[in-house]
Order: structure tokens, then sequence, then C-alpha cells
């Protein structure tokens, strides 16, 4: 087992002939991954790396009705735009990779995930891998690929840059992971750590669960609030970023709506209160994370 | 990027929300075409401005005169005051407080309301907004109903809080915020301060200390800059580029970060990267390197690893001989948290102990 995607996971590519998205699409292949079509309006008839491209996510259903998880690779103005599409469509999975999506739009696309029961990871997400079963997104590209190792420990990141990283770290100690998911760390998220960390709690092959999280947002917070009614119970180590940002210029909070909406809620240390407080194991460095989970697992 | 009051003024009256007469100075010797009595107020970001006396007021010329003086002088939090908005002062029965920003808990944005404004604000009524329906009229005279405005307030604070969901909207903001929101004795309603918040940051954000950061990732740079305060490093600046940028904007970030004078050392550093070209970013440093005069000679501890990375270290190698620079390389062999010990070490005790760190 494994969350989100697997050898099953079947993708569709919205921006399929950019740049960005004809190269995640060229190493999702490389992976294994079953990439079924593209879209791209008014490029219906193309191929990208052997993948038939058409005009809407409709046209492409209708050919390819297999297709469950749709990766989004278009520039932020129209991601909005993208993501309804697939949702109208029916596509149960979407995940979005554009940075820099006007929270507004995210706010539109999460509502009506919600009533149509989409899941969205991102945006600012860097994908979803599982290793040697299948990746979504330009996590875990070219020779980096072979950090990601199959093994028991989930891994939610809001950084993507981290994901390898905190993979290197974790095989250096015999570790491998059953999924890393870069959820982004936009304030209005697809997903937020207790979405995904809902699915480990189900997932046989995860034992533990590694959160990578920094300051900005509540999603840390509502997972100390988790764990402490017991709604999650696998072990979590978590590592926060971000002690240091108060001393930027721009670190302030958000005039006064910042503490008021947030109620004092956000900052470095408001997450490291209600974490501790839960009983999560607070790792001080990348370096720290694999002997944590191996004192929690009980491995030699 | 956050606007200063008087572009945050100006954005208001161009979404028919009523502001004071005012007037932008930059010097104490610009000509003053606002009558007396009036507000006189710092132009700085910080939000602690009135109890660091950003804000005078002045009745009389003289005052006026003095007020202007001492506040062109001002540092408030670190921010020199370059700007100041002379106000025509609006006499006030009552203060309001209205924003719109976004609520990670709701996944939402969120109206917040408060018939008790001013600057010791410390609640508000809060309603988020369904976004399968968006801002509707009859939601917003409702919400103030419910937060206890007076009747006779509600249709034309109605039309204020529309209007600034329009601009909260179509500018794409991540705040926008009256407070207060001046309510004078014939019931107008006058916006006498703004913050808007587009939500980016600077790619190059200015510190205090003397050792000169190019970070990679956004949450890998905060996990390293905390590794390099406990390590004892004093960081000159904060500057993080993510994704996969093309050499010229790495090239830019590192000019910028090591102009400042008084360098010490230099930390190039980041995880291993998913899908960044280690090397386009790396050719873009060394690229930006040569164009700094003085020529630096203080060292460079450079931790980066991901695709190209083989290429991007011989490539960094041979710049360091060809060209004169002391580089010390590392790759996901060495922790990215140690490379802060191993920068404040060369930073601030003297060095030249290169054999032993790279061992």
């Amino acid at each position: 087992m494994s969350i989100l995607i697997n050898k099953n996971t079947k993708v569709l590519i919205q921006g399929i002939t950019g740049a960005e998205g004809s190269r995640a699409c060229r190493e999702m292949i490389e992976y294994g991954t079953k990439i079924l079509a593209g879209v791209r309006p008014g490029a219906s008839g193309e191929f990208v790396e052997g993948v038939p491209v058409y005009d809407t996510v409709e046209e492409a259903l209708k050919h390819y009705p297999q297709i469950n998880t749709s990766l989004i690779i278009v520039p932020a103005k129209n991601v909005k735009d993208a993501a309804l599409e697939s949702i109208f469509a029916g596509v149960p999975l979407i995940n979005i990779l554009t940075e820099y999506v006007p929270p507004i739009d995210s706010s539109i696309i999460v509502a009506w995930a919600r009533k149509y029961k989409t899941r969205i990871v991102g945006p600012s997400s860097i994908g979803i891998i599982s290793p040697g079963k299948s990746k979504v997104g330009s996590i875990g590209s070219a020779e980096i690929r072979h950090v990601f190792k199959k093994g028991s420990i989930g891994v939610i990141s809001k950084s993507g840059g981290m994901t390898a990283e905190l993979a290197v770290v974790l095989g250096k100690e015999g570790l491998g992971e059953s999924t890393v998911v870069g959820i982004g760390a936009d304030t209005i998220c697809g997903s937020d750590f207790v979405d995904i960390l809902e699915l480990f709690e189900k997932d046989k092959q995860t034992k533990a669960v590694v959160i990578f999280g920094e300051v900005g947002g509540v999603s840390e917070e509502r997972v100390a609030e988790y764990v402490k009614k017991k709604k999650i119970k696998k072990p979590i180590v978590a590592l926060i970023g971000g002690k240091f940002t108060h001393l930027l210029p721009s670190g302030t909070v958000l005039g006064h709506a910042g503490a008021i909406v947030s109620h004092g809620k956000g900052g470095y240390n408001s997450k490291i209160k209600a974490l501790k407080e839960s009983g999560i194991v607070l790792a001080q460095t990348p370096e720290e994370i694999p002997f944590l989970l191996k004192k929690m697992l009980q491995i030699k | 990027m956050k606007l200063y009051e008087f572009e945050g003024a100006d954005l208001l009256e161009k979404y028919q929300i009523l502001v004071p007469k005012r007037q932008v100075i930059t010097s104490p010797k610009d000509d003053i075409s606002i009558s007396l009595p009036s507000v006189l107020k710092a132009q700085v970001l910080s939000g602690d401005r009135k109890k660091a006396g950003g804000i005078l007021f002045a009745e009389k010329k003289s005052d006026f005169d003095k007020a202007l003086k001492g506040l062109f002088g001002k540092t408030i939090s670190g921010e020199k005051v370059e700007k100041v908005l002379i106000e025509e002062k609006v006499k006030g029965i009552a203060e309001y407080y209205i924003s719109f920003s976004f609520s990670g808990l709701e996944r939402s944005p969120v109206l917040a309301l408060s018939s008790k404004g001013g600057s010791g604000i410390s609640d508000a009524f809060i309603y988020p907004i369904d976004m399968l329906v968006g801002l509707e009229p009859f939601f917003v005279r409702q919400t103030l109903s419910r937060s206890g405005f007076p009747s006779k307030d509600i249709n034309s604070l109605s039309i204020i809080i529309l209007n600034l969901w329009k601009l909260f909207t179509e500018e794409k903001t991540v705040l926008a915020e009256i407070n207060p929101l001046l309510k004078t004795a014939d019931g107008a309603f006058f916006a006498c301060d703004a913050k808007i918040d587009y939500g980016k940051r600077r790619a190059v954000e200015a510190m205090n200390g003397d050792i000169a950061i190019i970070a990679s990732g956004g949450g890998a740079s905060l996990i390293n800059i905390d590794a390099l305060l406990l390590a004892g490093g004093r960081p000159a600046n904060y500057a993080e580029y993510s994704g996969n940028p093309k050499a010229e904007f790495v090239e830019k970030i590192t000019k910028e970060v090591l102009m400042k004078p008084g360098i010490k050392a230099c930390w190039v550093v980041g995880g291993t990267a998913s899908f960044t070209d280690i090397y386009e970013t790396m050719k873009g440093f060394t690229e930006g390197l040569k164009k700094v005069s003085p020529k630096p000679n203080f060292p460079f501890v450079i931790r980066r690893d991901g695709p190209r990375t083989k290429e991007a270290q011989k490539l960094l190698a041979d710049f360091a001989k060809t060209e004169g620079f002391n580089f010390f390389i590392y790759g996901s062999e060495t922790p990215m948290v140690e490379t802060a010990k191993i920068v404040v070490q060369l930073a601030y005790y003297k060095n030249n102990k290169k054999q032993e760190l790279n061992k």
C-alpha cells in the first residue's frame, strides 16, 4: 500500500506542452508513471513524449476514462480555470504544481473541490512519490529519483526542496518512504498536514510520519489538536523552520488582521508549543529525524 | 509586498472609498497644500508606528513645523522615515474596523468587523466567505447586523465593504484593512489608515549581520538560517530562490547580496533539489560573483546537491582556481546545518583551516 498514488495511477497533465509540463512528463514516464493524456487548448492532435494532447479535459477523459489523477502545471493566472475543469470532469485527485496562485483563486478551487469531494494537493506542491510505484509532479527528478526508497515512513512537507533532502537523510540510516507528499506552503491549500495524516493513518505500509512545517498558516497547530484528540495515533516526528523570521522586516504579522484572524497562531513559538503539548516529537535538525524515528519504532 | 499607507490610500480611492484630503511630502521644505488642523504620519511599514511616535497631530503652524522636523529625522523599527503623509484632520464620533484576509483554518477569505476599531483593537467578529457564492450584499448586511453596528450605518457600510471586497479580489491582495474607518457627525465615513499586502516577499531582505546568504528552497532556507543563528552566525540578509530559476536570476541576487559592505563570509546553501538544475544556478552564481567589486576575498561555503551536481561542482572548483576565490564545496554527504558551523568558523575565527574542514 501507499497513499494517493500507486501502480494504478493514471495521469492527465494539464499544461503538458509547456517547458515544465513536458519535462515533468518525461521524468514521470522514466519513473514508470502511466501518463495517458495531456491537455493544451488548441493543441489537440499533437504528442508530447508520445502522449496524446487534447483541447479539453472532457475530450481526454472520453478517450481515456481510466484517468484518475490530474497534474496541473499551467501559469498561475490559469490555475483556477484548469482546476475547475478537472473538478467538474470528475477527476478524483488533482495535484497543482504551479506557485504563486492568487489565494482568492485557491479559495474558489477548494470550495468546489469540497462540494465534488475532489482531493487537491497543492498549489505550490512539488508533487507526490510512492517509491517504486509511481510519481506525479517534479518530485524526485533525474538522478535524484534514486534517493527515494521504498519503506515505512510517510513524509509530508510544505517545502518542495526539503523532500529530497529528507529522503537522503532517511536513506543514510537505512529508512525508506511509503509516500512523500509535497503539500506546498500556501495559506489556502487543497490538503494540509491533517488531511494527509488521515490517509497515512489508514495505510498499512506506513509506520510513522515525518512532517516538515514552517512559520505561517495554522496547519501545524491543527496537527497538534488532532493528535491530542487521538484522531491521529501513528508516531510523528516534526521539523519546523523559521524561528528567525521575526527578525525580518517583512516577518511582522499582517496588520491587525494577522493577529485577530489567527488568534496569535501561526508563528514559530505557537507551533512549537502546540506540537510539544500534543506529545509530537520535535527534531532540531534534519539529521536527527532518522534516529528519532528508529527510537520510536524500536528499529536498531 | 506591503504597500505604504499613501499607496494604499490611493488604491482605496480608486475603489470609491473616501479618504481624507492628503499630500505626501519627501522633505520638510516641500510646499504644503493641506490646511490645519492636520495629521502627520511617518510612512513606514512597521505596525508599531503610533506607539513609536510616528503619528502626530497639529492644530497650529508652529506645532506642525516642529512635528514635521521631528518625523523626518526619525527611524521606526529600523526603517528611516523618508516620506510623510499629511492629512486633513477629520473629526470623528466613532472608529470602526474592517478587513479582508485569508484564514488557513477556514481555507477561505474572511471578513473581520468591529464597531470598536482604532490602534488598540485586539478582537473582531470573523465571517468566512463561501466562495461558491462570493460576497453578496445580503450577507454583508447580516454580518453588520450581527456585529452590533447601528442600523443607520448599515447601508453606507455595506457599500464600503463591497468596494473593499472588489479591491481585495481584483487586486488579488492577501490583506485589505481599514483601521480606523472614521465616522463623522453627519454620518460620512473616511478611511484613515490603509494596510494593503500583496503577500509576496522581496527576493532579498536586509538583516543586520555580516554573513551573506544565498539560499535555495523556501523551507530549507528557514532551517538553514535557524541553524546559522544557533551556530552564532549573523546573517547579513535573507535571500532565497526556489523552483528552477534562470542563471540570470541567481546572478542578480548574488550581485545584490555581495555588494553590501562589511561581509565576512558568504554561504551558498540549499538541500538536495528535486528538479532545480544545480549547474544552471551555480553558473548564475559565478557570473554574478565576477561582477562584484571590490572582488571579495572572504571565504565562500557552498552546499548544494541535486540534478547535475557533479558538473556544478567541477564548474565551481575550476572557477575558484582560475579567478582566485576561496571556495569550500560540499554536497549531500555533509549535512546542511553542519555547513552553518563551518561558515561561522571561517567568518569569525581566523581561518585557512581548509584542509581540516574538508576532512
